[in-house]
């Protein structure tokens, strides 16, 4: 019953989606020798990740072809992959009722070379983000990765005099509620790394400690939003009048009217998903000022406007889930202030934990693939020097085009954060012109304001949570921490009554005899809002045992 | 130093059962649908067994993790290495396929031989550790079968162990209550009924566990003797979904509206006096009685009834009245007919079917009684009832064994309840309980009286004892059955068979099955499912001593002591008011209950008893006795109320008997919703306290 004694693992990735995947994938067919291991707090592939989503066919083929050259026409592809972008329509909803198509526009923007003009996709692949997850995983362990799901990060080893990251401790399991081990406690456990890959998704809590430990700066704070989503299984119908080649993104109704508010920025999406499925999906800005706006209430409104109802109406939602999205873009990304590095010595930061959303494109997968291909690259290349990867790995963001791009929209998502959706998003069309405006945390948006429009019922968070599959061991410490409970009751209920009772996606937080507290934690789908838009910064999110939160299948 | 056998099943996961994982046709499941997982109680087992070398201060104990499967089995073996498990061996052959519990028992007892004799410190000082039954299965027979196998003992519905001077102690639950014993010898099997504390896989052991390579046995390493389909005692007739739910699940919005419902179920009259106003036809008839040779309208399965229907109606309608006047012309002209759809092969059959007359199996029917101090347990009496039923079918008698250290005086409350004959089998070492003590006591009566159907209690003791006895026998064996008929299968050639259904997948499927290769049918069955006979006191019946052979060597465990709850409780009240995980505390469980229990009895005037769910148990909201549920009792009054119990299936199982259903749960996707006739969302708190308050008010 002896356990066996910790050997260094070569490249330690944290995180198994497409950038931690991508990155494993390449560097062990490039380098076999080398034991990559990827951890991942889900429960199985694909549980935690969550997206539209459309992605670029030639990230894909970058990613896969090397692989596989006769990957599309696999059985997996055709599993994961529901088709090309055959029909993409951009609409402006004004009101409940109508909607206009504004493609042209953009068209247009891109004829004149404007940045706006990135917001096509036709040729991307449609796809469930969770599957294509799941479907890397499967070709990374056939590569002899060792992807291990069910293990969670806690903690970042960084070691002061040498610069060096010397590893990770894991969360430790079998606390109970108090904190108290029981009979099956393991405390968490330290895998010593020569090189670590954060590629824990958008917020990450190692990602988020490692800056502050290696002191990276961000010049801009990092924007976020929060997309929520429900697959929905309509009548065959439905489906086909929809297409199973379109992809819809919808601007306006219900989060922004112009002149008379609301004013976010954001927007609803329906993407097909095949087996006559239809996701739909709300993103929301998370600098918007409403105390009392829940981002599923729009998607309740978007999903009742005339144009979408007819596709959707009489459907049954079969899943949901919840996801932000790292979106300040260029000004955002973690950088190491001497070196400028997207990480620091011998640990890079990948995907959407560095940031890498091209908000002119509402799209960041590719990135993500591009960011872990440059890592593998990086990790390659400097097997003797450990401390060289950061370094190598950025020159090499620079080299691919990843950083080309993110610095074309560098200003777009601060300028609309700065003036708002209605002089923000023609502003930004001056993209390279305009100055780095500073913007402030998402967090001190928030203002004595209301949502002007309001769903006839409540949105159901029950279902939702129930139908994102999330479950936690009831029995463990609180993994959501009120800072200062005082705050809540002397500052934020006067003031705001609690806006994270409302905006917590999966009813977390509730007011318990005029008390709030992270009541239901088990409901939680790890998205992290709460730590992000409580208007006095009063949350804090940690991760709970892996293996708990949501189970997505089609997300 | 003992060191640890573990047996692990992989299981699809049960717990994301959804509409479509079933064949709409065939009522299968098919697994792909749902992912696969190690059988919870399996991995609680595991750690169990962890728990047992950690408290022995066992250092060099070795946990060798064992499971039966196909070979994608071996990620189970998989979780049990990444956690602490030392080896790991794989036992997968298709000859091993299509096993029932019997087939699964012998193959796993010969590889436990194997292991015991060529890996283990001590061939003679090592546990086997199981979960007490799977999700898939729910029969809990192979642990108790292997141990049958191997002539050793098996304590099951273990939750604890404590190491006292040298040995272990352990406690099980038992009917109304829980024992502690000692093993008296080793090697022994252990069930393992409730640990609330699975391992978590370690990080290092994990990525060890994905490089060991497995040791994978096949069918002919392990020289087993009965395996596979060939050498199953039981057979699958059929798998079919349950029956919709015959609740109404109907909303009530109001304390006032439940307080008019609770008011009526309990006026009304019981559906059991209905039931037995109407008696039509008779359950079952021998051929012999039936009016014509061709009347085969017994047959088990709809297809054959059918096809004998068309059958029975063609020779009718020409006119031949025996069998004889079935000539080769006569059969050409029944196979052309259009509303034949069966073939020449299957036409055969049902004509050398109709040549069967004699029932296939000779002798009583059997029920064998459990008692505590308070009497025989209810569920015996349940049992009877269904035996005079079979028996009748049959024209046979039925045989009650009653076995005890001096329970003569019981006999007459058996005769009374329906039995025509008490085989008294009366000794010191049958008290208390041992299963291996009785297991022999009730395989010798048997042996000498040869019934040809057995049937146990589905209680704590019955499914140990019941799953030992037909090993030792030879018989098949089916668990926890909720219906039993007796049919003919005439195209198979048996005639007035047992026909044993029971669910499976934790209820979301029955199955239908029936004994085969065997000397005797033999089932165990849920109580609170079937029927009790009105007593008769003046029924004659007759007791047949047989005092059983037994010595001190017999004996497997020590008792050290039984808790059971203080004072009686009476499940058998016209209505009961059970408290789950919802009720939070035991305060709040004692007095919102009370409050509620006091206001129905004196508003209706009506005996009222309060229950348990087993959460609420193991939380110390109530004593052990008040346990409603498969592991507690399964009750059958005429209302119900769950007030915040979820309905899980082990506890609807024990409510199934009830006439009206009520649930109180704060959770609107509770699932007892979905299986109880009306349901109010709200908290016990504020609902009961005006739920009282409108019984005491009402008109």
């Amino acid at each position: 019953m002896s356990t066996p004694q910790a050997n260094p693992v070569s490249v330690l990735i944290i995180g198994a989606g497409p950038a931690g995947l991508s990155a494993a994938i390449h560097l062990k067919k490039n380098h076999p020798q080398l034991d990559v291991v990827v951890i991942d707090k889900a429960s199985g592939p694909g549980h935690h990740n969550l997206s539209g989503a459309v992605v670029e066919s030639a990230a894909l083929e970058r990613l896969l072809n090397p692989i596989d050259p006769n990957w599309q026409t696999s059985e997996q592809a055709k599993k994961v992959l529901i088709g090309q972008v055959q029909q993409d329509d951009l609409l402006f909803m004004a009101g409940q009722c109508a909607a206009f198509k504004i493609l042209p526009a953009v068209h247009l923007a891109k004829a004149l070379g404007l940045g706006f003009g990135q917001l096509s996709h036709r040729g991307d692949w449609i796809c469930s983000l969770s599957r294509l997850t799941a479907w890397l995983c499967e070709l990374a362990q056939k590569a002899d990765v060792e992807v291990l799901h069910g293990f969670a990060a806690g903690e970042i080893l960084w070691n002061e005099q040498t610069h060096l990251a010397e590893g990770v401790r894991l969360v430790d399991q079998g606390l109970d509620k108090e904190g108290h081990p029981q009979p099956n406690f393991l405390p968490g456990e330290i895998i010593p790394a020569r090189m670590i890959l954060i590629a824990e998704g958008c917020d990450g809590q190692i990602a988020e400690q490692f800056i502050q430990k290696a002191g990276l700066r961000r010049q801009c704070p990092q924007l976020f939003s929060l997309g929520v989503k429900e697959l929905i299984k309509v009548s065959p119908q439905q489906y086909e009048a929809f297409g199973s080649g379109r992809v819809v993104h919808a601007m306006g109704y219900p989060l922004w009217t112009p002149l008379i508010g609301p004013g976010m920025f954001g927007g609803g999406i329906m993407y097909p998903m095949g087996a006559e499925q239809i996701a739909v999906g709300m993103i929301v800005g998370l600098d918007y000022p409403y105390y009392d706006f829940n981002p599923q209430d729009a998607l309740t409104l978007f999903k009742q406007h005339r144009w979408v109802r007819r596709f959707i109406e009489g459907g049954k939602v079969v899943e949901g889930g919840a996801k932000m999205i790292p979106e300040g873009g260029f000004y955002a990304l973690p950088r190491c202030p001497q070196t400028g590095s997207i990480g620091k010595s011998n640990v890079c930061i990948l995907g959407d934990s560095a940031g890498f959303v091209n908000m002119l494109k509402i799209k960041g997968i590719h990135n993500a693939v591009y960011s872990g291909l440059a890592a593998a690259e990086a990790v390659g290349v400097n097997l003797d020097t450990p401390a060289a990867v950061a370094r190598c790995y950025t020159r090499l963001l620079e080299e691919n085009g990843v950083l080309k791009e993110m610095a074309s929209a560098k200003n777009f998502r601060q300028t609309v954060a700065k003036f708002g959706p209605l002089q923000g998003l023609p502003l930004s069309v001056l993209g390279d012109w305009l100055p780095r405006f500073s913007v402030e945390p998402d967090w001190q948006a928030m203002r004595r304001r209301r949502y002007r429009l309001k769903p006839p019922v409540r949105f159901d968070k029950d279902t939702f949570t129930a139908v994102a599959g999330t479950t936690h061991r009831e029995e463990q410490p609180c993994h959501l921490t009120i800072r200062d409970a005082a705050v809540c009751k002397e500052k934020c209920q006067p003031s705001y009554e609690a806006p994270c009772i409302t905006f917590c996606p999966a009813g977390v937080y509730e007011s318990i005899q005029g008390v709030v507290k992270p009541a239901n934690p088990s409901n939680c789908l790890h998205c992290k809002t709460c730590q992000r838009k409580c208007p006095f910064d009063n949350i804090r999110w940690r991760c709970p045992e892996p293996s708990g939160g949501p189970k997505y299948k089609t997300m | 130093m003992s060191d640890y056998i573990v047996l692990v099943k992989q299981v699809p996961d049960v717990s994301q059962i959804t509409d479509n994982a079933f064949d709409p046709n065939t009522g299968n499941l098919i697994r792909t649908r749902l992912p696969s997982v190690i059988n919870e109680l399996d991995a609680q087992a595991l750690a169990f067994a962890r728990r047992m070398a950690f408290l022995a201060g066992d250092q060099k104990a070795r946990i060798i993790a064992l499971t039966m499967g196909p070979p994608m089995a071996a990620e189970v073996l998989r979780y049990c290495l990444a956690r602490c498990a030392d080896t790991a061996i794989l036992l997968t052959d298709k000859a091993l396929g299509g096993a029932d519990t019997w087939a699964t028992a012998n193959p796993l007892a010969w590889a436990i031989r194997k292991i015991a004799k060529e890996m283990l410190q001590d061939p003679q000082d090592y546990y086997i550790v199981a979960g007490m039954q799977s999700v898939d299965g729910d029969t809990a027979q192979v642990p108790p079968q292997i141990a049958e196998e191997l002539n050793i003992p098996c304590v099951s519905y273990i939750t604890d162990a404590q190491f006292q001077q040298g040995q272990f102690a352990f406690t099980r639950i038992i009917s109304g209550g829980s024992q502690t014993v000692q093993l008296r010898r080793m090697p022994a099997v252990l069930t393992v009924a409730k640990y609330e504390y699975p391992l978590f896989a370690s990080f290092q052991r994990t990525r060890q566990a994905a490089k060991t390579p497995l040791i994978q046995w096949d069918a002919r390493t392990i020289q087993a003797k009965a395996i596979g389909v060939e050498g199953s005692k039981t057979r699958v007739i059929r798998v079919f979904p349950p029956g919709k739910t015959s609740r109404k699940c109907q909303p009530v919005h109001s304390a006032k509206e439940l307080a008019q419902i609770i008011a009526q179920s309990l006026r009304q009259a019981s559906a059991d006096e209905q039931a037995q106003q109407e008696k039509g036809r008779p359950a079952y008839l021998l051929p012999a009685r039936r009016k014509s040779p061709f009347d085969r309208s017994f047959e088990g399965t709809a297809k054959e009834l059918a096809d004998f229907q068309v059958l029975t109606q063609i020779l009718e309608e020409m006119k031949i009245t025996r069998l004889e006047g079935i000539t080769e012309q006569v059969c050409e002209k029944i196979l052309q007919d259009p509303r034949v759809d069966f073939h020449k092969k299957a036409l055969e059959d049902m004509l050398e079917g109709y040549r069967q007359t004699e029932p296939t199996y000779k002798g009583e029917v059997w029920v064998v009684a459990e008692q505590d101090e308070n009497g025989i347990h209810p569920a015996v009496f349940e049992l009877l009832g269904k035996a005079r039923e079979l028996a009748d079918s049959l024209e046979v008698q039925t045989g009650v064994v009653l076995a005890g250290k001096s329970v003569r005086a019981l006999a007459d409350s058996l005769i009374a309840a329906g039995a025509d004959k008490v085989y008294l089998l009366e000794h010191p070492l049958l008290e208390p309980f041992d299963p291996f003590v009785w297991r022999k006591a009730v395989a010798d009566v048997w042996e000498k009286y040869r019934p040809q159907i057995v049937l146990f209690a589905a209680t704590p003791q019955g499914r140990v004892l019941a799953p030992m006895v037909s090993y030792r026998t030879g018989c098949g064996l089916t668990a926890d059955c909720t219906g039993l008929d007796i049919r003919d299968s005439s195209r198979k050639k048996q005639i007035a068979i047992l026909f044993q259904t029971r669910p499976a997948l934790g209820g979301n499927v029955m199955a239908t099955i029936c004994t085969k290769d065997s000397p005797c049918q033999m089932a165990t069955a849920r109580p609170g499912v079937m029927q009790r006979l009105k007593d008769n006191p003046s029924r004659k019946g007759i007791i047949i001593p047989h005092p059983p052979a037994l010595t001190a060597e017999d004996l497997s465990l020590e008792i050290l002591r039984t808790e059971k709850g203080t004072g009686k409780v009476h499940f058998d009240s016209d209505c009961i008011v059970s408290g789950g995980k919802g009720m939070q505390n035991r305060d709040n469980y004692d007095r919102l209950l009370n409050t509620l229990c006091t206001a129905i009895r004196e508003r209706f005037g009506v005996s009222v008893e309060k229950g348990a769910s087993r959460t609420a148990v193991e939380q110390g909201f109530a004593e052990r006795i008040y346990q409603v549920g498969q592991t507690g009792t399964a009750v059958g009054p005429k209302l119900y109320i769950a007030v915040g119990i979820s309905g899980a299936i082990q506890h609807m199982i024990g409510i199934a008997n009830t006439e009206t259903i009520v649930a109180i749960n704060t959770d609107p996707h509770a699932p007892i919703f979905k299986q109880c006739d009306y349901y109010l969302i709200g908290s016990a708190e504020q609902v009961i306290p005006q739920l009282a308050e409108e019984l005491r008010t009402m008109g």
